[in-house]
């Protein structure tokens, strides 16, 4: 009788995902962030349809026009149409935002968790490392990478990962020191998990919070990055598209075209924006105490 | 034949945690051994060790600062103090497991009960997710919570069946024993009952010994057929269920029976047993129990008595009976 309740399938399991989802479209202000996320992520996608002009197109009898219906947001000293370069931005954005923050967070968790767990001298070798790189300012660190493998995007993302490495350690290692010693951690030890599988099944997931709240607020961070890194040169080569490096170009035009630093600017504001209101409504999702 | 029915013995084990405020004696020259299918109790006040032993058995006494220093953990014959740290994991959970002290903290809040009593499951039988959940499922009928219950979080159980769930992680893989630390202690006295019941039911349907560490004498008195009493990491006194019960020898057990409220016997006050534990790091000379002793002689402040049988199967340390 038992194994014919068992077999009638009434464990009818709601698997994580879609419970998460559940709780998370209730969320209003999560969703919001989320369609801005997809209408950001569907425009890098159909940029070349979206964007009117080409984003190098030069107009030379076009320059610094405020906004019309022919240029939605004006055209910078080239003539370059700003919107069709601020639909292309989105490309290169999101895309060194997410690779860079992807390789850093996973460096980063992958060392904390290490470091947190197994505490002593791990530990200390590896949040000394850490904190010897947290020590070196972003853009020296970039700079070194950069002259060592030559500017381009490749070396803005390297940069950008490697300098969001030790935040990542840091805050991973703190809350795998506050779970490692819950009970529930030694009785999978005790049923004979090794420590693999308890970083991995027992400790990762117990932390996934702080680390999606870090992952959010560390895009907008190292969307950032990188557009201080194409200003120098280091980054995103031109006539590439990059809202951080548009802004940084527009600031000499700042006082009497302000159009054409607000564009950019709105466009990395709601992107952070919108990272963060999604994040913040993972976080809930994510947390089965919360839920009603 | 002897040797096959044992399925556990300890001799002469001794395990210290080493601090800065100097090495804590927690558990000092013990040895008891407990046959298959026995359950035996192992009761002391809070810091008499019992916890500590659990662990050393288990192989999960925290290092540093601990240390095993001494003595011998035989399981079927092997000496678990001398197997691999591979060995010892693939032995945990299936051949010996643990039921924690409080069911709130050792269930993990974020992992539905069904994955948790399959991950047992799949850490120690090649079985698909699929049969492992279904094996999951039977034991958590088992246990008395219906299976549709599986997907559910830890937080939407109460207490009692949180244990239920906890008992059933413990005997996923029917091990041979069950170390059972102050299992019922975080539980309110009617669901104590219950799940001491269940414990003994299923112990008696699989086979399973069981060591259940408790300070409560009147749960082993409900499921033990054998009682070791600790003391300052010693073991003061150990026999059946009637001869420490009926025939209580150590001065410490009698104290402990003296301490507990009786319905047969009218008394206006208990008696409790003065003083209070002493330090592990610094334990009295000779018998560490005679600053507390009623009985105290000037000989037991200078010698440390041995084990003596008094009757078959009745250990006392105690220098009244040497």
């Amino acid at each position: 009788m038992i194994k014919k309740q068992a077999e009638h399938g009434h464990i009818k399991k709601r698997s994580q995902f879609q419970e998460t989802w559940k709780r998370l479209s209730k969320n209003r202000l999560a969703m919001v962030g989320l369609a801005i996320l997809a209408v950001l992520v569907i425009t890098a996608i159909f940029a070349d349809l979206i964007a009117p002009y080409p984003y190098d197109e030069q107009d030379y009898n076009a320059t610094l026009q405020s906004p019309s219906l022919e240029h939605l947001m004006g055209t910078d000293e080239y003539g370059r149409d700003i919107f069709s370069r601020v639909v292309y931005g989105s490309r290169t954005s999101l895309y060194v935002g997410f690779i860079s923050l992807t390789g850093g967070a996973l460096i980063g968790c992958i060392f904390g968790a290490i470091a947190g767990f197994f505490g002593g001298k791990t530990d200390n070798i590896i949040m000394r490392t850490c904190d010897v790189l947290h020590g070196i300012p972003q853009i020296v660190l970039a700079i070194a990478i950069a002259s060592t493998i030559g500017p381009g995007i490749t070396s803005a993302l390297i940069a950008v990962a490697v300098s969001s490495v030790p935040n990542f350690a840091r805050v991973v290692r703190a809350a795998t020191m506050t779970v490692r010693d819950q009970e529930y951690v030694e009785a999978s030890a005790s049923l004979g998990g090794n420590n693999t599988h308890i970083i991995i099944h027992h400790i990762f997931p117990n932390i996934l919070a702080p680390i999606i709240v870090q992952a959010t607020l560390g895009i907008g961070k190292s969307i950032l990055l990188c557009a201080s890194l194409s200003f120098l040169g280091l980054g995103v080569q031109p006539p590439m598209p990059e809202w951080g490096s548009m802004l940084s170009n527009a600031r000499t035009f700042m006082r009497d075209y302000s159009y054409m630093v607000i564009s950019p600017g709105i466009a990395i504001m709601l992107t952070v924006l919108a990272l963060n209101l999604f994040g913040d409504g993972l976080r809930d999702a994510l947390d089965p105490k919360l839920k009603k | 034949m002897e040797t096959t029915k044992k399925l556990l013995e300890i001799k002469d084990l001794s395990i210290h945690y080493f601090t800065e405020e100097g090495v804590v004696r927690a558990v000092n020259n013990i040895d008891f051994e407990l046959m298959r299918g026995e359950t035996m109790g192992l009761v002391g006040e809070t810091g008499a060790g019992k916890t500590t032993t659990a662990r050393g058995i288990m192989g999960l006494v925290p290092n540093p600062p601990g240390r095993v220093v001494g003595g011998e953990i035989l399981f079927e014959g092997k000496d678990l103090l001398k197997a691999s740290n591979l060995e010892m994991r693939l032995h945990r959970g299936k051949d010996f497991s643990m039921i924690f002290q409080d069911p709130m903290t050792s269930l993990n809040p974020i992992l539905t009960v069904g994955d948790q009593i399959a991950e047992v499951i799949r850490l120690h039988e090649k079985l698909s997710r699929k049969d492992a959940n279904l094996k999951a499922a039977q034991i958590l009928e088992m246990v008395g919570i219906p299976a549709e219950r599986m997907s559910e979080y830890p937080h939407q159980f109460s207490g009692g069946m949180k244990q239920r769930v906890v008992i059933a992680i413990a005997l996923a893989c029917s091990p041979k024993l069950i170390i059972a630390d102050e299992p019922t202690t975080a539980l309110d006295v009617t669901i104590q009952a219950q799940v001491l019941e269940l414990m003994r039911e299923l112990q008696e349907k699989l086979g399973t010994a069981m060591l259940l560490i408790t300070h409560d004498l009147g749960v082993v008195a409900d499921t033990c057929n054998k009682v070791a009493i600790m003391y300052a990491g010693q073991i003061v006194e150990m026999g059946s269920l009637e001869d420490v019960y009926d025939n209580t020898m150590h001065p410490y057990t009698k104290g402990l029976f003296g301490s507990l409220p009786s319905l047969s016997m009218k008394s206006k006050r208990l008696v409790p047993i003065d003083g209070l534990m002493p330090d592990p790091v610094d334990l009295p000379t000779g018998c560490p129990f005679h600053p507390r002793c009623p009985d105290c002689k000037e000989s037991c402040k200078s010698r440390a008595p041995v084990k003596t049988e008094v009757s078959p199967g009745h250990y006392v340390r105690c220098l009244r009976y040497e």
